[in-house]
């Protein structure tokens, strides 16, 4: 079984991110990393890849830096990359990501393409199911554990009161929740050999994307009004405090 | 201006709350507003959709809309797009929400904006990025309908009176591959996972004993959506297992909201649980490193403060 | 006929005995690593010390006085065996020169009887006291070679004794106990018929005994002298460095061990010295709180799995040690406290040969405790410590203490504190931090901080075996080092101490390293520091292994502790023999799931002494010793010597005075 998994690099997930003078995040070279939340998707693919043969190939979209990222997955035990690094892809929005990104995995002959929920920068999580939906192939979003089925998947699927669980044919698109697997840790010898394992490197052009017309602007950035942060209360009206803030948060 | 739509949730419980919020929402942007119901008892929405500002409900109880998650519901939308035309969609930034969004997107190649906070018109959203920090609006361009995701809660939802007319429809099935749900589980009891849910409520060693995790179990029951963690010092002690573990040694979460009770706050619990965008804390020690770190901190006894916040939630949230 | 005889079973025994040793000399020399070489006067000295003088088995009074016996009266015994392989031959003869000099009689009369005294000790330790650290020890063979030296010793005054009687000897009197046995004897037969028997026995035994060596324990008694010799010279604590250049081709690259053939020179010969004499089970923390690991199981059965094996062809077919020969459980209980190697007579380096099992692990299968996993993750990625916390945060502890912290390009101060990561990030490590700030405050003493440029000193990386994270680590810090032109360093945190002044040097850095308690009691020696005299209160001071056993700064704490006025009381496990609080061997970072806590065994023994505080001078001691505190439901306050000290002479409320020159 043949595995496409997508992985992105994000700016240091513990630091602290900075907005450049375009309102464009500043994706800073030495501070990236492969999303953690990839990382349990790639797990997945090579735990499937171990049992069934085959091989698993990432792919990544961003600055030339995004080879770190992959070469992080190839270091784990991915056996090729596909990179697509290309200047007219700055600031791409998720519609032009997607588009980019299927045309990508539609050059691959995977059972299987594997995403994150959601990636730890972006946070939107529609994306897989747009890439899903250009290719024609089956969806299911929030996994949390995946078996093949025959000429399919039988798919556990995180649901907000449980767990449904949903048969889609090959080939078929997920993505992976957080603590679905545990993400193996590279080994000295499978970084060394990350470096000599293929990588392809594409354009949009390559791709044959050509509508690259980004279609939201920031307009502007201002500063959420301070957090009354550290506060520390005591007494009577501790607890409708606290419930205050639930609200606030908008979690009830 | 065009239309402006909203695309009502329907779960097997009924409406979901979002498709309130974001009606009371459309309302106050002028236009036309309009509600899609799919699947099972959306017929039977239509009223308090109607009741909420939709003038009119696109409605159907295909069953094919909870058999197969996403891509009938994103096609029937797009059937009903081309026939209408409006210029703004809006959906609930839930699992379903997504999934439909971002198959419609591929259909429609309009541009969708996920986590807004504010919708002030068919091309401006707002959402937070950097923790809730900064504030950032963002213009929509591109062909119609724009198609925002709305995070859940961001407005209230009120009543304005009114009836809906129900336009009946027929689901839009496309062909090629599909995922199929075939079993369905509610797991009433355990809940989210620690690292996926959006509220963590943790014990440490100031619950003295594993029967008050009962006690947290109830307010994270209350809160809905919660799961239910714990310090190193709980876990040693053996009163909740390992899998509740957060810290150096345990889980890593980032949830909305992480409430501490009972839990000093030393450096290797507080690693996993930095992340969290608020951060709650009780402890009777005032000196407690995790009062510090908190967003709000509450010096007093758990044993009074977390039963009267369970009931005060379930106050809030029935009325 | 006697020396035909003789001959021969000579000729079999020698061949008897190089064909079981050549095995054994075969993987010595196709195994890798080079002999230690440095430092040929301490070498010696120690081989003088260790061997001769038996100092490590004195560590244990009567089991050290029993080897003691043994030992020099193998020693001196050792002429004997010429002596009596010329006998054989010809019954008359003696060894020239000394054969019948009184004084060689008597010594070797006293010295037969005291092997024979050293051997009812061993019995009697061993039958009757039965101490535990036998356990999973092989008694039977040790019962064969008890028997077999009393053999050699008892044929010897055996003979002796009948030569006596046959009035061979010039001076009976000089052999007191031969002369006592020789009652047993009459003159003539059947005494000269046993004369021959006991002769003749004596040999058989020593040439039966000499066979049997290679492939028993008892080598030790040749392998123990090279293995001394050839340890470690320094300090305990620093690991040797292991080069990884990753553009190399990976046949190159050492991952640690794998399989045997991995396994050193050194490491071979430890196998080979190990006595199964179970002195490092015994101080083991991971053994004393119910976890599988024993040091001296641990040597045996990488030893059981190596000895047999052809080291040209076998040797390439074994499987991965670990976990063939040892389970990963065991790899990963050790806290590499250093308390085994302390033990150990023959100068065995247990924590060595573990770490390089787990680099094996680590670093070439990707195989460790998954919580740790936490660890490598914050050490390597983009802030460069094991709590992921941002660098900028490094500076958090300073509040309002005026703190120099260096910039690029600033002129060096005389001291460099290095914080460390604990020091910056843990709140009960970061009081200590700001003791001791107020204090070098206080003191006039020139000093800087480096803030957001410390990157972790790579210690907890390199003793879970992650070698290459600890070389890139390593090399970035001292190039921070020597770009600021820094001579001096002050850590509070034993492990970065121990890394910084022995394992730094091997990437560049020329640095005087002290500890933080070594600074505060020198400027309390040079009056820079007054406490105010007045304190009451009991305090016990836990030995840091990093500061202490492996670095052996025992006293320095101690003079610290005794300005502030505080009474002292020890530990019964106190300096070189400190009980571990359980987080080195980057154990701080996973889970203890079998037995005992260490760090709860440690607390109740401080907390037994009845003093009122605990005194600690390392950040790890403090989090797990607080945290074993705090699980017992205990008073005993745990605090850092330096915070005990700024109490004695700030008082609390002291104005922080500004930075010297």
């Amino acid at each position: 079984m043949n595995v496409s998994v997508l992985a992105k690099f994000v700016p240091n997930p513990t630091g602290t991110p900075q907005l450049g003078p375009d309102n464009l995040l500043i994706r800073d070279a030495g501070d990236g990393a492969l999303d953690p939340g990839d990382e349990y998707g790639l797990e997945l693919a090579l735990q499937l890849v171990e049992a069934g043969g085959g091989e698993v190939t990432v792919v990544s979209m961003g600055p030339e830096e995004a080879l770190a990222g992959i070469q992080r997955g190839l270091a784990m035990g991915a056996h090729k990359g596909v990179l697509i690094s290309d200047p007219a892809l700055r600031g791409a929005d998720a519609l032009i990501t997607a588009r980019v990104l299927a045309a990508a995995l539609g050059r691959q002959t995977a059972d299987l393409m594997i995403a994150g929920v959601e990636s730890t920068d972006g946070y939107t999580g529609t994306m897989p199911a747009t890439i899903a939906e250009l290719l024609g192939v089956a969806s299911i979003t929030a996994v949390r554990k995946l078996e093949p089925d025959g000429e399919g998947f039988r798919v556990e699927r995180q649901t907000e009161s449980g767990y449904d669980v949903l048969r889609a044919p090959s080939p078929a698109l997920i993505t992976v929740t957080a603590g679905a697997t545990e993400p193996r840790y590279p080994s000295l010898k499978g970084i060394m050999a990350a470096k000599s394992k293929p990588v392809e490197r594409l354009s949009a052009a390559d791709l044959r994307v050509t509508d690259l017309m980004s279609t939201q602007t920031v307009s502007s950035v201002t500063d959420a009004p301070a957090k009354a942060g550290g506060e520390v209360v005591s007494g009577d009206d501790a607890v409708a405090r606290i419930v205050d803030l639930l609200e606030e948060a908008k979690v009830i | 201006m065009g239309a402006t739509w909203v695309y009502a949730e329907v779960t097997p419980e009924g409406l979901h709350p979002s498709a309130l919020e974001l009606l009371t929402k459309a309302r106050s942007l002028g236009g036309d507003v309009a509600a899609v119901a799919l699947g099972p008892g959306a017929t039977a929405t239509a009223a308090e959709l109607g009741e909420h500002g939709a003038a009119t409900v696109y409605a159907s109880d295909d069953q094919v809309f909870v058999d197969q998650p996403g891509r009938p519901a994103a096609h029937t939308l797009k059937a009903l797009i081309d026939q209408h035309a409006p210029a703004l969609l809006l959906l609930p930034g839930t699992y379903e929400g997504r999934d439909v969004a971002g198959c419609l997107q591929a259909l429609t190649g309009s541009t969708l904006m996920a986590n807004a906070t504010d919708v002030s018109g068919p091309d401006r959203a707002r959402t937070e990025i950097f923790g809730g920090t900064k504030i950032v609006d963002v213009d929509l361009a591109g062909p119609e309908p724009k198609l925002v995701l709305v995070r859940p809660k961001s407005f209230p939802a009120e009543p304005s009176g009114g009836t809906a007319t129900v336009v009946p429809l027929e689901a839009v099935v496309p062909p090629g591959p599909v995922a199929t749900v075939i079993e369905r589980h509610a797991e009433a009891a355990s809940g989210p996972k620690l690292e996926e849910a959006i509220v963590v409520v943790a014990g440490g060693r100031g619950l003295g004993g594993p029967e008050p995790f009962a006690m947290l179990d109830e307010l994270a029951a209350a809160i809905g959506g919660a799961a239910v963690g714990a310090s190193r010092a709980a876990v040693d002690a053996g009163w909740v297992p390992y899998a509740y573990q957060v810290g150096q040694t345990g889980k890593t979460v980032k949830p909305e909201v992480y409430i501490a009770a009972g839990i000093s706050g030393a450096l290797q619990h507080v690693v996993g649980m930095k992340g969290a965008k608020r951060i709650v804390a009780i402890n009777k020690d005032v000196d407690a490193p995790i009062l510090k770190i908190a967003d709000l901190g509450v010096v007093g006894d758990l044993f009074q403060i977390v039963p009267a916040l369970t009931e005060e939630v379930r106050r809030r949230a029935s009325s | 006929m006697s020396a035909v005889a003789l001959a021969a079973i000579l000729a079999i025994a020698v061949v008897v005995f190089v064909r079981r040793a050549r095995v054994r000399v075969a993987l010595l020399r196709a195994a890798p690593g080079a002999a230690r070489t440095d430092e040929v006067g301490t070498r010696a000295r120690r081989e003088l010390v260790h061997v001769l003088g038996q100092r490590k088995l004195f560590q244990k009074a009567l089991p050290g006085l029993m080897h003691a016996f043994i030992f020099w009266g193998f020693l001196v015994l050792f002429p004997t065996i010429v002596e009596a392989t010329i006998a054989v031959v010809d019954r008359d003869g003696t060894l020239p020169l000394i054969g019948q000099a009184p004084w060689f009689l008597f010594l070797v009369d006293v010295f037969a009887t005291l092997v024979a005294v050293g051997i009812a000790i061993a019995f009697y330790i061993r039958k009757v006291q039965r101490p535990d650290r036998f356990r999973g020890s092989h008694m039977e063979e040790a019962d064969k070679i008890l028997f077999a030296i009393l053999g050699i010793v008892s044929t010897l005054l055996l003979w002796n004794a009948t030569k006596i009687a046959l009035g061979m000897t010039a001076h009976p009197g000089a052999e007191p106990v031969a002369n006592a046995l020789s009652t047993l004897f009459g003159p003539g037969q059947p005494t000269e018929t046993l004369e021959r028997v006991f002769v003749w026995a004596h040999i058989l035994i020593v040439l039966g005994f000499l066979t049997y060596l290679p492939k028993s324990k008892h080598l030790h008694i040749i392998t123990a002298i090279p293995n001394v010799y050839f340890a470690k010279n320094g300090p305990s604590g620093h690991l040797a460095k292991l080069k990884i250049d990753l553009e190399g081709s990976e046949e190159d690259i050492r991952f640690g061990v794998a399989t045997a053939k991995d396994l050193s020179k050194k490491q071979l010969l430890d196998l080979f010295s190990c006595t199964e004499c179970g002195r490092c089970q015994e101080v083991c923390p991971a053994w004393n709180t119910g976890k599988p690991l024993s040091p001296k199981l641990l040597i045996m059965d990488i030893r059981d799995a190596v000895a047999g094996l052809d080291p040209e062809g076998e040797i390439e077919l074994q499987p991965p040690l670990v976990p063939n020969a040892v389970t990963d459980e065991v790899v990963w209980d050790c806290v590499t406290c250093g308390a085994c190697m302390r033990e150990c007579p023959v100068d065995i380096e247990h924590v060595d040969t573990i770490v390089d099992l787990r680099r094996n692990l680590v670093m070439a299968e990707s195989r460790f405790p998954t919580e740790a996993g936490a660890l490598l993750r914050g050490v390597e990625g983009p802030n460069e410590n094991p709590w992921s916390q941002p660098a900028s945060a490094r500076t958090d502890w300073i509040g309002d203490i005026p703190v120099r912290v260096l910039d690029p390009g600033d002129p060096a101060p005389e001291y460099l504190f290095w914080v460390g990561c604990a020091g910056a990030f843990d709140d009960r490590a970061k009081k200590t931090t700001q003791s001791v700030a107020r204090l070098l405050n206080a003191a006039g003493v020139d000093w800087a901080v480096f803030g957001g440029r410390e990157r972790c000193t790579g210690d907890p990386a390199r003793r879970m075996g992650h070698e290459y994270l600890f070389q890139m680590l390593a090399e970035q810090n001292v190039a921070t080092f020597a770009d600021a032109g820094i001579t001096k360093v002050v850590a509070t945190c034993a492990h970065c101490f121990n890394t910084l002044a022995n394992e730094y040097p091997d990437y560049g850095a020329t640095l005087e390293v002290v500890h933080h308690t070594e600074l505060l009691s020198h400027l309390l020696a040079e009056q820079r520091l007054l406490t105010t005299p007045g304190t009451n209160g009991s305090v016990t001071y836990h030995d840091a292994c990093y500061l202490g056993r492996h670095n052996g700064r025992y006293d320095a704490p101690r003079d610290v502790l005794e300005s502030t006025g505080l009474t002292a009381t020890e530990m019964e496990r106190a300096r070189e023999r400190s009980f571990c609080c359980g987080a080195g061997g980057a154990r701080m970072w996973m889970e203890e799931d079998i037995g005992t806590r260490i760090n709860d065994t440690r607390f109740a023994e401080a907390a037994g002494t009845g003093a009122d505080t605990l005194a600690v001078a390392c950040p790890y001691c403090f989090v797990m010793l607080d945290d074993a505190a705090k699980a017992a439901g205990s008073d005993m306050r745990v605090a850092d010597v330096a915070t005990l000290l700024a109490e004695a002479t700030l008082g609390d409320t002291a104005q922080p005075e500004a930075p010297g020159p």
